[in-house]
């Protein structure tokens, strides 16, 4: 068993602009040597603000389901399509593959978020010690997936522009993307607030 | 207390100490706690760095500068990449959609590219860059904004998704987009105390 000093036992923090260490600073205004960015012990209110803009995505996330993303039309009419009847299309139309891949990108990752992020906020908030290894890594796995939900975003772009000065065959934008794109923004603002020290924070001064 | 900077890393994700030792070309430190990734060994020089930032700036041009897909029904043909998508959805309120795709597909990884031609050429001739610290902070602000490999599986799933329908050509862009993500990937992989090493040296 290796004994784990943490940076803050020390009396040491690292800037978390540049990574350069340097002594706890004693008031606020302390900025980097380096990079000048402010020091701080831990990001300030970060539970709190990861709390807030987390609570603000799931909320955009009921729009962005409810309404439709993008309005097709052809020689059959024309109709409505949200995220997930997309998805119930392409099934049904045999590409299973890119209805796993639209699947994913746009309702696993952001569900994986909400649970991931929701789980890291409760835990730092009882200061548990359970399995610290394993919750570091969630939070890598949320910081990692966060952006390619936009992958629908692109997709609904890429086709209406393609279609928009054809005839026969055409597609819009519809609102529902735009309450997507939101819960991309706000969830990849609600990882970044975070601060992963936390949930170390629980063990400091525990042999491991 | 004075604290000799280059002998201690400490861990982004869980504040544990470690002693820096020096890493071979290819060898990627780990966290011993979380197992989050310390610090990365050198795998280029300044000079392939610029090289490989000239080549991003080439492919960028020509993955903006034309089609990375085409369609044709009845004789019509109609084309599109990243920046026309982005710019054909801009009316009403779901242009802020179009604005957001903007800024993460295009203006982000031009600045991205710029900063780094603007860091590097100086860095070349051993030199520091004007404005330096501004720039590696900038870097580092924009890093998680920038979107290229996104737009490229979204391309991807866009010719899959239309060749059901019509029939779809991918047009030169596509392979700039896709050659763009390899070199974005890679210049990403560069250690923070690297870049931060630029704002030190030199004069």
């Amino acid at each position: 068993m290796r004994y784990l000093v943490r940076a803050v036992e020390l009396g040491l923090l690292a800037c978390r602009t540049c990574g350069l260490p340097a002594p706890r600073p004693a008031s606020s205004e302390a900025r980097c040597e380096r990079c000048a960015s402010r020091l701080h012990p831990r990001t300030p209110r970060s539970a709190e603000v990861t709390g807030a803009w987390l609570i603000t995505g799931m909320l955009l996330y009921i729009p962005a389901n409810v309404l439709p993303v993008i309005h097709t039309s052809g020689l059959a009419g024309g109709q409505d399509s949200t995220i997930l009847s997309g998805v119930l299309s392409f099934w049904r139309a045999g590409s299973w593959d890119i209805a796993a891949l639209i699947f994913t990108a746009s309702i696993a990752v952001p569900v994986t978020k909400f649970l991931a992020l929701g789980l890291l906020l409760w835990t730092v908030r009882r200061r548990s010690v359970w399995d610290m290894g394993q919750r570091s890594k969630l939070y890598r796995l949320v910081e990692i997936i966060g952006y390619w939900s936009m992958l629908d975003v692109v997709v609904v772009a890429l086709t209406s522009a393609l279609l928009q000065f054809q005839t026969l065959i055409s597609a819009e934008p519809r609102p529902g993307i735009v309450f997507f794109c939101a819960v991309v923004v706000t969830t990849m603002i609600a990882a970044m607030s975070f601060d992963p020290r936390l949930i170390w924070d629980a063990s400091s001064g525990h042999a491991r | 207390m004075l604290i000799p900077s280059n002998e201690l890393l400490i861990c982004r994700d869980c504040d544990a100490v470690h002693r820096r030792t020096t890493l071979e070309s290819h060898q990627v430190a780990h966290c011993i706690a979380c197992g989050a990734v310390l610090a990365r060994g050198p795998r280029l020089g300044i000079d392939q760095l610029l090289a490989l930032t000239v080549a991003a700036a080439i492919l960028f041009l020509i993955a903006n500068a034309n089609p990375v897909l085409s369609i044709e029904v009845a004789g019509i043909r109609t084309q599109a990449n990243g920046l026309t998508a982005a710019l054909s959805m801009e009316h009403g309120w779901v242009g802020s959609a179009a604005t957001v795709l903007a800024l993460t597909t295009f203006l982000v990884p031009m600045t991205q590219i710029a900063l780094l031609l603007w860091l590097l050429s100086f860095a070349s001739v051993a030199r520091r860059a004007p404005g330096c610290r501004s720039v590696l902070i900038a870097l580092h602000r924009l890093r998680p904004w920038s979107m290229t490999e996104v737009l490229l599986l979204g391309v991807l799933v866009a010719i899959v998704k239309l060749s059901g329908w019509v029939q779809v050509v991918p047009g030169v862009g596509v392979w700039a987009l896709a050659g763009l993500t390899v070199l974005m990937t890679m210049l990403s992989l560069v250690d923070r105390r690297d870049w931060w090493s630029l704002a030190e040296s030199g004069t």
